[in-house]
């Protein structure tokens, strides 16, 4: 069986091609404004790399926030249950998941069939998010892909206060202002997510020796990743390409999944 | 029955307009109560016509000059709607001693907008034998300021038919709410939520018919067994939830049973004994609530090692009752009392390792990834 799943992200959409449940290829994009071509566009290169076409898949699970403005899909699976059960495919001993994409970042308790025990999210605001990290870069005239490594020269790391986007962006205006390292600056804002997203950690009250897999854009982020194992003080394990991880669950998924 | 049903939700959407009508035609006063708890059958026995405040959802922009940001909605939507000019239909208004904000909210009230009637009733937190005297005093005292302000004598036999009258509208409350739970989907959980609400803007006497007409209906109705997860809901333990929340729950595979919102369970759960001294009948209501966030179990306080909290046991038993898979916490934000006991509580479900899942206000679709993500994980349950 031709399976797809298709993550519809803030930022990204992926789709993930698997046939019988491995050998899979895969596409990605930026999601733009329109979800319905992009989508599309996304799962026929995804199809074409494995050697297929569009019409090819025979179930197809679409994911992520624009899951449900998919015509083409057999049926819809929250972001949280698709990347529980990529993870899981992946890294079978994983218990915990920290998923840190465009919009929003989520932890995930899962057990040891992948199922989701237990979840939270980021409400309300991007503190915390890729989003935080764009906007940052982007204030610092930087490119978002190198934000990580830059921070990693600081010295002097500077705290950055706030957990709010836009008030993080007044607030490293005014550090330019005073002539504050940009490798410093990048430094507190690495901080500040990480401190974020550990809050988001704790409100599951995970085990102290779950194993832990981190994925979704921000994953690429190597400081991220390191000042997370510090923070948590133990190792975390970061697929190849973490931003498609959801959209493999949800491929996985397409072959079992009832409405 | 879609007919009665219409009328609750029109009652709903415009929740003073029956109030103000009779105030525009009739010799009835008008009292305001802020949730929860106020011993509406007093006001009833006086003659006026107590109406439950809840604010709107429009958004707030005159309530924030006086009111701080982090008070809880229901407070600051509340007090928006005053200066807004919606309340100006009432005569007084009262409040029932139950967390420090809505304390505060009345007072400042009254500082800033006088009303002719004002009356805060203080309840302990702690209700045993030593504080039922100073409670037993509170309650004599809004008899007699409402005595005096009506200028109607609160006779036994007034309360005593006033509590009767109440008693019958949570009997049907209570039916209604039985009947849910035997047929899952018989009512939607946003319409029970209307219901409940309703009785508390018109006339107890006209909800009661109402209601009494739409359980007739009910009864006859017949609905197929279906696939959804039966859940229960808590929360918003005196305001109204979201009913476009309690929609997204109920559209995404799972069929609320029962629940404890202050327009739900909380409200009609218990009844106020008719017969004997009725200030006895309220003490005795009060003082064998269900567990409620905003009471203090002095007996049985925290001991270490052990997770404690009788309202999640309370929701616990709900749940069995209702035969339900999982609990969705629909919170109240920055409410302090749920806020404090969700940390118990959320050790309590995990202890007997029951899903949950908790929403605060947000946008719908983040609400909707959140609520269906749930329902996934109940398959599993």
């Amino acid at each position: 069986m031709i399976t797809a799943g298709i993550d519809i992200g803030s930022t990204t959409t992926k789709a993930v091609v698997l046939k019988d449940g491995d050998s899979f290829s895969y596409a990605l994009q930026p999601t733009g404004i329109d979800i319905g071509s992009v989508s599309r566009q996304v799962l026929t290169q995804a199809c074409e790399k494995a050697g297929l076409k569009f019409e090819d898949p025979d179930r197809i699970v679409a994911t992520g926030y624009g899951r449900i403005s998919i015509p083409f899909a057999t049926t819809t699976i929250t972001e949280i249950t698709c990347n529980a059960y990529g993870v899981h495919h992946l890294f079978p001993n994983a218990s915990l998941v920290v998923d840190i994409g465009g919009q929003d970042s989520k932890v995930i308790k899962i057990d040891k069939n992948g199922r989701v025990i237990q979840f939270a999210m980021n409400d309300k605001c991007a503190a915390g998010t890729g989003k935080f990290l764009e906007v940052a870069a982007q204030t610092l005239g930087v490119p978002v892909s190198e934000i990580g490594d830059i921070s990693q020269q600081s010295k002097n790391k500077v705290p950055i206060s706030s957990t709010c986007t836009v008030f993080a962006q007044t607030e490293i205006v005014s550090l330019i202002a005073r002539q504050t390292n940009k490798e410093d600056i990048a430094a507190g804002l690495h901080e500040s997510i990480v401190s974020r997203v550990f809050g988001l950690i704790s409100s599951v009250n995970p085990d102290p020796k779950a194993e832990v897999v981190l994925t979704g854009g921000v994953a690429k982020n190597a400081a991220i990743v390191q000042l997370l194992e510090r923070m948590l003080g133990r190792k975390i394990y970061v697929p190849e390409d973490p931003q498609i991880v959801t959209a493999l669950g949800a491929a996985l998924l397409a072959r079992q999944w009832e409405d | 029955m879609e007919d009665i049903l219409t009328k609750f939700r029109d009652y709903c959407e415009r929740p003073y307009e029956r109030a103000a009508q009779i105030k525009a035609t009739r010799n009835t006063k008008i009292i305001g109560c802020l949730p929860m708890y106020f011993p509406e059958e007093i006001i009833h026995a006086a003659g006026a016509l107590p109406v439950t405040l809840f604010g709107s959802d429009e958004p707030i922009t005159l309530g924030d000059g006086h009111m701080m940001t982090n008070a809880c909605d229901q407070v600051r939507s509340s007090f928006d709607s005053l200066l807004k000019g919606k309340y100006d239909f009432l005569d007084g208004i009262a409040a029932i001693y139950i967390c420090d904000q809505v304390r505060f909210y009345l007072e400042v009230w009254q500082l800033d907008h006088p009303v002719d009637f004002f009356h805060q009733m203080w309840r302990p937190y702690k209700l045993d034998s030593s504080t039922q005297v100073f409670f037993r005093s509170e309650l004599e005292r809004l008899i007699s300021s409402l005595e005096e302000f009506t200028g109607s004598k609160i006779t036994v036999e007034k309360l005593q038919a006033s509590i009767r009258l109440y008693n019958e509208s949570r009997a049907m409350m209570r039916k209604l709410n039985d009947l849910r739970k035997d047929r899952p989907g018989i009512i939607t959980a946003a319409d029970m939520a209307r219901i409940v609400a309703s009785s508390m803007f018109i006339p107890r006497e006209e909800h009661n018919e109402l209601l009494g007409q739409l359980l007739t209906k009910l009864e006859q109705k017949e609905i197929p067994a279906g696939k959804k997860q039966r859940i229960i809901a808590v929360g918003h333990p005196c305001s109204m939830p979201e009913t476009e929340a309690l929609d997204l729950i109920e559209e995404n595979g799972m069929v609320i049973v029962n629940d404890d919102f202050f327009t739900g369970g909380r409200y009609f759960s218990k009844d106020v004994a008719a017969s004997g001294d009725p200030i006895d009948a309220f003490i005795d209501f009060y003082a064998n609530a269900i567990p409620c966030t905003t009471y203090h179990y002095a007996d049985i306080w925290i001991k270490p090692d052990k997770n404690y909290s009788p309202y999640a046991d309370y929701v616990i038993s709900l749940m069995k009752d209702g035969q339900a898979k999982g609990v969705v916490v629909l919170k109240e934000m920055y409410c302090d009392p749920y806020d404090m006991e969700f940390v118990l509580m959320k050790n309590r479900f995990e202890e007997e390792g029951i899903p949950y899942i908790s929403i605060s206000s947000g946008s719908l679709e983040a609400i909707r990834t959140r609520v269906q993500a749930f329902e996934e994980t109940l398959r599993f349950v």
